[in-house]
């Protein structure tokens, strides 16, 4: 599970999928820069679409590495973001063992080859509270910063601000906040969890 | 050797003829005792008590009849429970226990007597002064009409349009009582502060209803709060209820050289850091837990760990005031300013100087002093101050935290400082919300609306508070409900004192607990 915050591990291959129109490319794009302009990292990106340009199929390739980059494609990801239940289906067998399972709890339901542990966030409910259903992947991407430290959250923030359309950055950080908020959270609970404290009286 | 003042308290009946002999026989009984002569033991209330320490005395001794010699029956029993909680309300606030003893003595022990005040009086020597500085009496004072008028035109009561949406709201008034707001404004306006005027501005509840109300945004309660102020001053009394205990603690904890020791009540399990930024601040629960022992279950005390907990369930391990005194809301709304604006100094200075950023508390009256009246008052106050509700809000939001579903039928009781003064009637409802009760169910009055536990600042209550919590309680069993939600110690302890009604039997019995108790054991990560 940890493999990937190893400081060993110089490459990172994520793949992000789910319908067009999420933002899914976008995501991936984010997530490049953040590591190639904020972590002086390479990074490369693939994106690819279904038959259909909207809620169709859709996924970003990212390769995040400390050396360069030969070959952008990815057949095994180390970490695996998925926003809709067929990109979930169509990646899932490919997660490396021991890889990252991060999903939208209200979009995949996961089955038994993902294993015991999986992260999860209600990313679309909470961007509907928010009032904006579209930023639902830069509440998944806040949350993939917590959860994964695959990129520094400040790299990550500042990728957010110049990668969204003038005008917005400031709801777009709120919600890159509120799932990264949500991915320290989770993360504190599995900790409390293990520790076998999960209540607040004993 | 110090000059000490012991205050000794003998009963009439047997244990003075033991005194008398004392005298006729010129006996040497200490200097420093100044004799008293009382009916009972049984009548020296713990406010008595304490008030002789506020007043100066460095030792008090209650001497009565041995058990079973009593007079009155019961006095000796009474007696001993007043000390017991009484010396326990002197080692809270930092005077100490053992200035306080209780002895009994039949009428032919005057040798023993003479041996224990000669004891006692050696102790106390050793202890040496107590360090309560008595607060100076003032002669009062006029009120003049110019004073009056400009109490008046701060508040702009001159807007009054006479409507009386006040009254038709007030709660004093629908339940019987012959009180009107707007007749104690328009009385005030025309310089009328006679007796009965005056019995008005003291029942006042504050509560804030009327200012819901009033189309011409009078706050009538601040304005009660100047006007209280004002009469302080002319007047020696103060409608305290208790015997005034209350305002005598909170008086003496002004005492700058006063070490406080009310944290040590505190659960193992509950983790502190003194270094932390983050303060918690408790407030007088411990007092109340310890006074109001006798007379009903009330475990305030709970609500201070179960929030502690509560922050330690989310990493937060905050830093205690050691020496935190009352944040002397009461005093306040009970006109005395002064002795407020010393406790606010010592708390805020005290904070201040630990360097904190943010101060939680769970009490709404906490909260709306340190948040708001503090500054208000020129206090200088370098934190923010973050109630319980919203810190829990702000951190259950985020995420991967649940509360267990709780099943039973629920219903709440509204702080009117939190709900009405702070206009946060939503916070409690949203963490109730998110207990998935079976049922919550409202009652007839809520929210901003909502009826008031009955009293505020330990004064004014009567009768008609009584007829107020019993009609709380009938609208709280109305809704079906098994469980009272309340997010006020004091709300609290009225009610349950209402309960304790014996003509009613167990018609007004119903289960009460505070909000911060209840999310604290349901509360879980997922």
């Amino acid at each position: 599970m940890t493999e990937t915050k190893n400081k060993e591990t110089t490459k990172i291959d994520v793949v992000v999928t789910g319908f067009g129109g999420q933002g899914i490319v976008l995501t991936g794009r984010i997530l490049g820069k953040a590591a190639a302009l904020g972590d002086h990292k390479e990074s490369t990106l693939v994106q690819s679409y279904g038959p259909e340009s909207r809620g169709g199929a859709c996924s970003a390739q990212v390769v995040i590495s400390d050396n360069t980059i030969h070959y952008p494609y990815i057949k095994f990801p180390d970490i695996l973001v998925c926003m809709s239940q067929s990109g979930y289906e169509k990646y899932i067998g490919q997660l490396k063992e021991g890889g990252e399972l991060l999903i939208d709890q209200d979009l995949v339901r996961p089955g038994k080859e993902a294993g015991e542990i999986w992260y999860s966030i209600p990313a679309t409910r909470m961007a509907e509270e928010l009032g904006r259903k579209m930023m639902a992947n830069i509440i998944m991407l806040g949350f993939f910063t917590a959860i994964t430290k695959a990129v520094s959250l400040d790299s990550a923030r500042n990728a957010v601000v110049g990668s969204v359309p003038k005008g917005t950055e400031e709801m777009n950080l709120k919600a890159f906040t509120k799932g990264c908020d949500y991915g320290l959270a989770t993360l504190k609970g599995l900790e409390k969890k293990a520790a076998g404290r999960t209540g607040a009286i004993l | 050797m110090e000059n000490i003042n012991i205050i000794l308290f003998v009963c009439n009946w047997g244990p003075h003829t033991a005194f008398q002999t004392l005298q006729d026989i010129r006996a040497d009984i200490p200097p420093e005792i100044k004799m008293v002569r009382i009916p009972c033991t049984g009548r020296i209330s713990k406010s008595l008590l304490f008030k002789s320490f506020e007043k100066g005395a460095d030792g008090v001794m209650l001497v009565g009849c041995k058990s079973g010699a009593c007079r009155y029956g019961s006095g000796t029993t009474t007696a001993i429970e007043n000390i017991r909680d009484t010396r326990e309300l002197l080692e809270l606030v930092g005077i100490g226990k053992e200035r306080l003893r209780l002895a009994t003595f039949l009428p032919d022990e005057s040798e023993a007597l003479l041996q224990l005040l000669t004891e006692f009086t050696n102790k106390i020597q050793e202890l040496g002064s107590s360090t309560v500085v008595p607060s100076k009496g003032q002669a009062p004072e006029f009120i003049s009409r110019e004073l009056l008028a400009e109490t008046v035109s701060l508040h702009d009561v001159f807007t009054c349009q006479d409507c009386g949406k006040c009254t038709s709201a007030c709660p004093l008034a629908l339940i019987g009582k012959p009180f009107s707001p707007r007749a104690v404004a328009n009385s005030v306006i025309a310089g009328d502060i006679s007796s009965s005027v005056k019995d008005d501005i003291w029942s006042c509840l504050t509560c804030g209803l009327c200012y819901e109300r009033c189309p011409s945004a009078v706050n009538f309660s601040e304005f009660i709060q100047d006007i209280r102020y004002l009469l302080k001053k002319s007047e020696l009394t103060g409608h305290e209820t208790h015997g005034g205990f209350f305002h005598s603690l909170m008086r003496t904890m002004t005492t700058p050289e006063l070490k406080t020791d009310r944290w040590n009540w505190l659960p193992d399990d509950v983790k502190i850091d003194k270094k932390s930024k983050t303060l918690f601040f408790g407030g007088c629960a411990p007092y109340f837990d310890t006074f109001f022992r006798k007379f009903m279950d009330v475990n305030t005390c709970n609500i201070l760990s179960d929030s502690i907990r509560l922050l330690n369930f989310f990493d937060i391990q905050p830093a205690l005031l050691e020496n935190e005194r009352c944040c002397g809301h009461d005093l306040l709304w009970s006109g005395d300013k002064e002795n407020f604006l010393k406790l606010a100094r010592l708390n805020a200075e005290a904070i201040n100087n630990l360097g904190i950023e943010e101060v939680i508390t769970a009490c709404p009256e906490c909260y709306r002093s340190l948040g708001h009246d503090y500054a208000k008052h020129g206090v200088d106050i370098q934190f923010n101050v973050t109630h319980l509700y919203d810190f829990l809000e702000r951190e259950i939001g985020k995420g991967a935290v649940d509360l267990k579903k709780m099943d039973r039928n629920i219903t709440y009781q509204d702080s009117c400082r939190l709900s009405r003064f702070e206009n946060k009637s939503d916070l409690p409802r949203k963490l109730l919300s998110r207990l998935k009760p079976d049922g919550f169910q409202e009652m007839q009055e809520t929210a901003s609306a909502a009826l008031c536990c009955g009293n505020s600042a330990w004064i004014g209550c009567d009768a008609y508070s009584k007829a107020l919590q019993v009609k709380r309680l009938m609208q709280a069993k109305s809704t079906g409900s098994e469980l009272l939600v309340t997010s006020c110690p004091k709300c609290q302890i009225h009610l349950k004192c209402a309960m304790e009604d014996p003509f009613r039997g167990d018609d007004l019995k119903i289960e009460t607990m505070d909000l911060a108790s209840i999310v604290a054991r349901s509360i879980y990560w997922e």
